[in-house]
This record gives C-alpha cells, sequence and structure tokens, in this order.
C-alpha cells in the first residue's frame, strides 16, 4: 500500500531514509565501494623491493600484455621453453587501454591478481614506480644492470632514474616519424625531402591544400583521447623539451612549448588540419579516405598504415620529421614500453628470465620485429637483415634504417613523472582551445602550467 | 483503529498478538510461548544476517574506508593524513566546479524532457488507439538493454563530424555538417540526445506501470463533468502519476549526477570539459592520476549533493497527495 492510497504523508523519517538510501545509493552506483576496497591496501605495494624470489628456472608465470605485443610474446613461448623447460608461461591479451585500468587495480590493492610479468608504457611507468612503491619488483638483484648499455639513448634512466633501482627493461623504442603520401606531394609538385622545417612544411601543405584538396595532417581537436597531444609532444621533444624537466619541475608554458603550439594554430588557422575527432577510429577513416597527405606518427605506425591500406603500397614513404627550428634536430624517441616484473610476484626470478629471454637476445626481437613491426629498443637486434631490407609498402625506402638512424643520434631523457596523466590532460584542453576557439598558444599554456603547479604542488619554470 | 480489529485473518500485528488472542479458549500453557516468542523475535534478524554481513563488508566497510581515505593524500607512496585538505582543495578546484556546472546543466535541462517525454510516451503507449502496443512499448525499453559502451560508440560513430552518418544525411538535404562531439554546446546537446534515447523508454515503462493503476471510473467521472481530453490528462492522469513521477525524478537525478559511461565513452569530458562530469572527474582522479584520497572527496561532496537533491525532491514532490 502506497502512502498516497492510504492517505499518509510520508513523515520526517521517511524523507531522512530516503535520503540516506540516496546517499547509499550515490555511493554504491559510483562504485567507490570498490575503489575504497581497492585502496584500503594500497601504499604497501606487495612484497617485491628485492626482487629475487623463486627459482630461475622454475615456476609458473603469466604476462599481462595487449594485442599485437601479446600475440608475439606467445610466440616466443615455445622457444623459450626449450631454454626453460620448467616454466610455463602464459601470455594474456589485456587490451589498449585496459590494461592500464587492471594494472592500477592490482597495485592499489597491494599487487593482489597481478600477472607476473606487466607490459607497461612510458607514460605509466614513473607513476606506478612512485604511487606504489615496491609494487613493481627492482629487477637490479635480478642481474638486470648488466644491460645497461645494450638500449637506445637515454632509455636506460626512464628505466632506472637513480642509477641503482631497475623498474622495468625496455622493448620498444619508437621514435617521431613523418609518413606521407609521396604521391599526393608529387602532384602537388612539392619535393618532400627538401623539407627542412616545419614552417617550410606548412608553406608545402598550402600548396598540397591548393592542388590536391587534401589537410596537410589531422589532429583530434576535441582531444576525445589522450592521443590528441601526441603531435605537439613530438615537436616539444624534437626540441629536446617536455612537460616537466629532468628535476621534475613544470616546463609545460616553455618557449619550445609555445613554438610547437604556435605552429598547431598556423597549420590550423591556414585550414590544413583535418579534424580527428573521436580519436582512433576517426583516424583510421581519414587514413583510408587519404584525407590527410601526412601522418606524423612513431616508428610503429607503419605497420598500421600496411595494414589499413594495403592497396596503396608505393604510394607512400617515410622520412623523419622536420625539424622545429633550422639546423635542429630530426629525431626524438618520443615513447616506450617496457616489461615489468610485479613486486607481489612469487615468481619473480622465473618471470625475469622470461623478461631478459625476450628483450635483450636479438633473436627474440627480430621475430616480434618480422611479426608485427614493434621497433626494439635493443641495438644489437638492428644488425640483422631485417631491418636493411627495402620495403616495397613504402617505395623501396629501408625504412628501419631510418628508425635506426633516430635511435642512435643523441635523444635527451625524457622526464614523464608521476604527473604526466594530469599534464596531458592540461595540454589536450590547452591545445582544443587554440584549435577550436582559436585562442593565443602562450596564454592558455601559461594557465595549464599554473593550474598543473596547483594541482600537483610541484614547481613551475618559466 | 483498535487492535482486535486487525486479527480476524489471525495475523494482528507482532506486538499486539497477546491481546488479540481470544478469551473463551483454554489457556495455554505460559511455560512454551515464552520460548517461541523469543525464536519468533530471532529468527528475522537470522535470515536477513547474511544479507547484513554482506552489506556491512562490501558497502559500510568500504564507505567507512573511502571517509578516512579522503582526509588522506599519497605522498611519496604512503598514505599521510591531511585532514580536510583533500575539501579545501575541492572548493578551489576549478574543474570540479566546471563538473559540478556541467552535471547541473544536464539534470536542469535534460531531466525534464526526458521525463515529459517518457510521460507521452506512456499515455501514448497506454493508448487504446495505437495497434501492435506490445511491439511499441519494447521498442521503447530496447535501448535500456543495449550495453553502455556499445551504444556510446555508436553514438559517436553517427556524430562524428566528418564521417558521422547524421552528419552525411544533413549533406543530403543541403544542411551544413553539425559539430556535435567538437563543439562545448553542442558536444552538451549530443549527450543529452544519447541519454534520452537510453532512457526515456525506461521510464516511460516505470510511467506505464503505474498509469495502468489508475481507475476508468476517475476517466468516466471526468468526462461526465465535461472534461476534454487535455482536462482528464491535467486532473486525473498526472496526479495519479506523481508517485511514478516522484521515483523516476529522483532516479534520474542521482542517474545524473553520477553520469560517466556515456561522456567518457562519447566525448572523453570534452571538447575542453565541456562534458566532463563529477564522475567522470572522480574516476580520473582515481584511476588515471591515482590520487584516491583526492577521488574520495569526491566522492563525498557527491554523496552528500545526492542525499541533498533527494530530500528537496521529496519535500517538493512527496509530500503532496
Amino acid at each position: 500500500m502506497t502512502d498516497q492510497q492510504s492517505g499518509r504523508q510520508p513523515g520526517r523519517r521517511q524523507v531522512l531514509r530516503g535520503g540516506g538510501a540516496l546517499a547509499a545509493a550515490g555511493l554504491g552506483g559510483l562504485g567507490l565501494t570498490g575503489l575504497a576496497t581497492l585502496t584500503g591496501c594500497s601504499g604497501s605495494g606487495g612484497t617485491g623491493a628485492g626482487g629475487s624470489a623463486g627459482d630461475p628456472r622454475k615456476g609458473r608465470i603469466t604476462v599481462w600484455s595487449w594485442q599485437g605485443p601479446a600475440t608475439e610474446l606467445k610466440a616466443l613461448i615455445p622457444e623459450f621453453n626449450k631454454t626453460y623447460p620448467d616454466i610455463q608461461v602464459t601470455v594474456e591479451d589485456i587490451g589498449n587501454p585496459a590494461i592500464w585500468d587492471k594494472i592500477t587495480a592490482g597495485l592499489a590493492a597491494g599487487g593482489q591478481g597481478l600477472a607476473d610479468v606487466l607490459h607497461i608504457g612510458v607514460d605509466y611507468l614513473p607513476g606506478y614506480v612512485e604511487r606504489f612503491p615496491g609494487g613493481l619488483a627492482d629487477l637490479a638483484p635480478l642481474g638486470a644492470t648488466a644491460h645497461k648499455d645494450a638500449f637506445a639513448a637515454g632509455l636506460w634512466q626512464t628505466v632506472s632514474p637513480d642509477g641503482k633501482r631497475v623498474n622495468a627493461l625496455p622493448w620498444e623504442a619508437n621514435s617521431a616519424g613523418f609518413y606521407y603520401r609521396a604521391d599526393l606531394f608529387e602532384k602537388a609538385g612539392v619535393d618532400v625531402g627538401a623539407l627542412q622545417t616545419w614552417d617550410e612544411t606548412i608553406e608545402a601543405g598550402k600548396q598540397l591544400k591548393a592542388r590536391t584538396g587534401a589537410h596537410l595532417l589531422g589532429i583530434d581537436k576535441p582531444a576525445s583521447q589522450p592521443d590528441a597531444a601526441n603531435f605537439f609532444q613530438m615537436l616539444l621533444q624534437l626540441q629536446g623539451a617536455f612537460y616537466f624537466d629532468l628535476e621534475g619541475r613544470i616546463t609545460l608554458d616553455s618557449p619550445e612549448a609555445v613554438r610547437a603550439m604556435t605552429l598547431i594554430k598556423t597549420m590550423n588557422d591556414a585550414g590544413l588540419v583535418s579534424n580527428l575527432a573521436g580519436g582512433w577510429n576517426a583516424l583510421m577513416s581519414s587514413l583510408k579516405r587519404g584525407t590527410a597527405a601526412v601522418l606524423p606518427w612513431p616508428t610503429w605506425f607503419g605497420g598500421i598504415i600496411e595494414e589499413q591500406v594495403p592497396g596503396e603500397a608505393g604510394k607512400w614513404k617515410v622520412r623523419l620529421p622536420p625539424a622545429v627550428r633550422r639546423g635542429g634536430p630530426t629525431a626524438a624517441t618520443v615513447n616506450s614500453t617496457h616489461l615489468a616484473v610485479a613486486g607481489s610476484s612469487k615468481h619473480q626470478a622465473a618471470a625475469w628470465s622470461f623478461v631478459e629471454f625476450a628483450l635483450t637476445r636479438p633473436a627474440s626481437q627480430v621475430r616480434i620485429y618480422r611479426g608485427k613491426g614493434i621497433a626494439p629498443a635493443l641495438l644489437k637486434a638492428y644488425d640483422d637483415s631485417v631491418f636493411h631490407e627495402p620495403s616495397a609498402f613504402f617505395s623501396g625506402q629501408r625504412k628501419g634504417e631510418i628508425f635506426l638512424d633516430a635511435l642512435k643520434a643523441p635523444s635527451p631523457a625524457v622526464n614523464y613523472t608521476a604527473d604526466y596523466a594530469r599534464a596531458l590532460k592540461l595540454v589536450t584542453d590547452a591545445q582544443s582551445k587554440v584549435l577550436l576557439k582559436g585562442a593565443d598558444p602562450a596564454k592558455v599554456l601559461a594557465e595549464a602550467a599554473s593550474e598543473l603547479a596547483r594541482q600537483t604542488g610541484r614547481k613551475n619554470v618559466r | 483503529m483498535t487492535p482486535g480489529a486487525t486479527t480476524t485473518d489471525g495475523r494482528g500485528g507482532g506486538g499486539s498478538r497477546a491481546a488479540a488472542t481470544p478469551a473463551p479458549s483454554p489457556a495455554p500453557a505460559p511455560a512454551p510461548a515464552r520460548p517461541r516468542r523469543r525464536a519468533g523475535r530471532s529468527a528475522p534478524y537470522l535470515f536477513v544476517l547474511p544479507a547484513l554481513l554482506l552489506f556491512a563488508a562490501f558497502k559500510l566497510y568500504p564507505i567507512a574506508w573511502s571517509f578516512l581515505l579522503g582526509l588522506h593524500r599519497t605522498v611519496g607512496g604512503t598514505e599521510t593524513f591531511v585532514g580536510a585538505d583533500n575539501y579545501v582543495r575541492l572548493a578551489d578546484d576549478p574543474l570540479f566546479w566546471t563538473a559540478l556546472r556541467n552535471t547541473g546543466v544536464i539534470l536542469a535541462v535534460q531531466v525534464p524532457l526526458m521525463l515529459a517525454l517518457a510521460t507521452g510516451l506512456a499515455v501514448a503507449l497506454d493508448s487504446t488507439l495505437l495497434r501492435g502496443r506490445p511491439v511499441f512499448r519494447l521498442g521503447f525499453f530496447l535501448p535500456m538493454v543495449t550495453g553502455l559502451v556499445a551504444y556510446g560508440i555508436v553514438f559517436s560513430v553517427l556524430l562524428n563530424e566528418e564521417y558521422g552518418l547524421v552528419n552525411w544525411l544533413f549533406g543530403l538535404v543541403g544542411v551544413d555538417p553539425v559539430p556535435w562531439l567538437t563543439e562545448g554546446m553542442w558536444a552538451r546537446i549530443s549527450l543529452g540526445l544519447a541519454l534520452t534515447w537510453h532512457y526515456t523508454g525506461y521510464n516511460a515503462v516505470i510511467l506505464l506501470a503505474r498509469l495502468q493503476t489508475i481507475p476508468a471510473e476517475l476517466y468516466d467521472a471526468a468526462a461526465v463533468d465535461g472534461a476534454g481530453a487535455l482536462n482528464a490528462f491535467r486532473h486525473v492522469t498526472l496526479p495519479g502519476l506523481r508517485p511514478a513521477l516522484l521515483l523516476t525524478t529522483v532516479l534520474s537525478t542521482i542517474g545524473t549526477l553520477q553520469l560517466f559511461d556515456e561522456p567518457y565513452v562519447l566525448t572523453g569530458g570534452g571538447p575542453d570539459n565541456a562534458t566532463l562530469t563529477i564522475g567522470v572527474y572522480l574516476y580520473r582522479n582515481a584511476f588515471t592520476y591515482f590520487d584516491f584520497g583526492y577521488a574520495s572527496a569526491i566522492a563525498y561532496a557527491l554523496t552528500v549533493l545526492v542525499g541533498v537533491l533527494g530530500l528537496i525532491q521529496f519535500r517538493l514532490l512527496g509530500e503532496k497527495s
């Protein structure tokens, strides 16, 4: 019987009860209870500071990775088991970006439910290390330091910021690339090989737009995904700059950052930037429809182009990006991924055996490169002929050599810090303001830098 | 009402059972009655105990822990007590206020529109003039069972400015492309459209259920009194729907305040935070920035907000009978 049917009005107590129920619903519905349960154990981060648990030749380990890399790691298992017959490996494809939430949840729960080996991007690694001390095992006692000089420049500092503790081992090293539709530029009468700076590229883009109708490049203007800032970040790194300096101070509105954002604004104001709102799907649609002539993406993206538009073999070429300032660098390692061992793993030594097998043996890395075009950080792997073969898709160019040159070039270490995600959000917001509302780059970046300082307590260097 | 009056079927209220026992029958021995009464008292508690334990373990404990967490901040990997700092920070956080404002706009605009639409829909689905009513009812309820992420992705594809179906159709009739997801106001409208598509049928079904309990005699009486369709709707249908309207309003308010899936999938909270909701901001702080203490503080602010709004709605809608 309802209150109305009985002719009664809800009393104060019932109203309060209703409010209480709503409040509980407010918590429950948001999954806060889960959040609290997870974080209830945070801080301790597991057992593994030592990184020496278990037998290096025996155990059952699980590996978390995503899509292509997971497939390649799975393919390595039979070979691995020839050397380590008593280590049983299970590779799980968690998916990207789902893997980040899953690792975060596991680390926050003190390592509960985490796999033994974790595939982690450079954008997450410092955050995990700082927020969950001991969440990742120290690989130094297991022998990681012996491989210190085996990887591309700058990467050891990423995995071992203090030079002692080793949080992970580098796997992929992606250099900034400049994939372009050679046929479109040819039609527009532009010699892409001769473009030395981005200013020259913008002028070429105007010619390209006028003669072919194609945009120079595309950006996810409303920043549907954090990837939207990839191009800005590339322009920053081509100047040896980043959101933070090596001391962790904020450099978000440095002259280099303002220069990078101004270049983007100039391109956009000239009508050269196609809008890739929606992120990845829009990027793939644009690629298939050929609406932009340049894809300023790193090494790994070459494989995606070949996969998505196989019919355009011979129309594509690749080079390193033009410099931001005349005579400046054209090489930058813009991102990397790594394999880490969970601090909570009971088989850390066995997990390390797998990590070492996969990442420090050229044969493993060559196999992975052949399978999915994943560019290794391991410099010795590049001795293999596969990196020096002409590519039929990229007009007979030796793509592997182009990126190898970039990896060998001096590349300053990049300090992502634990606050990279916050910085990235503020950057993408600033870029959206510039691209969609014509805001002044210097002003929005200064605001973003101040806000980042307020949120993180970090010092702002101007 | 006397206690005895309720015992005609022998199922009186627990407290009045002894008083209602018929006098003429031989008095039963008092000794066995007592243990039975005691057992009768504890039995309900035993029955609800498993649920209570589960509730305490998986709801109460995390709620309490979340409150404690809101008083801490992670510094160098350890939880440091900071008192009300997270709440002070919240008051001074422009993004929190942006999220609150966005959520408020959706609440003020989308929820009333959706409920008005749902009411109209419920009346239409209840009308005997409509043929094949079960098919329509099913059709309008189907969006509710669609996976949130799936429909979010479908909407983001449909509404894509350059490659979306909607703008392509607009182009066929000579309408310029609409920046559905790339301009602040349109992004909010897109979000509202997606929410309306998803939840209108659900609310209509609740209202429809209530609608069917309104006695036909009331409409007959209204007709005899000379009331037209509009007056009958105003004076019979709407008052009859009041409890269901209260329910749908409160549920929609809670749902809107906790809004997460749609903006997360459709716009990622953008462009430039135009569709950032409190739920998305909370999630980001916890799982992207690993700032669990601050996320807990946001959660508690949200809880207070939900409670206060719920109370207001109960007062405004609930007390008039």
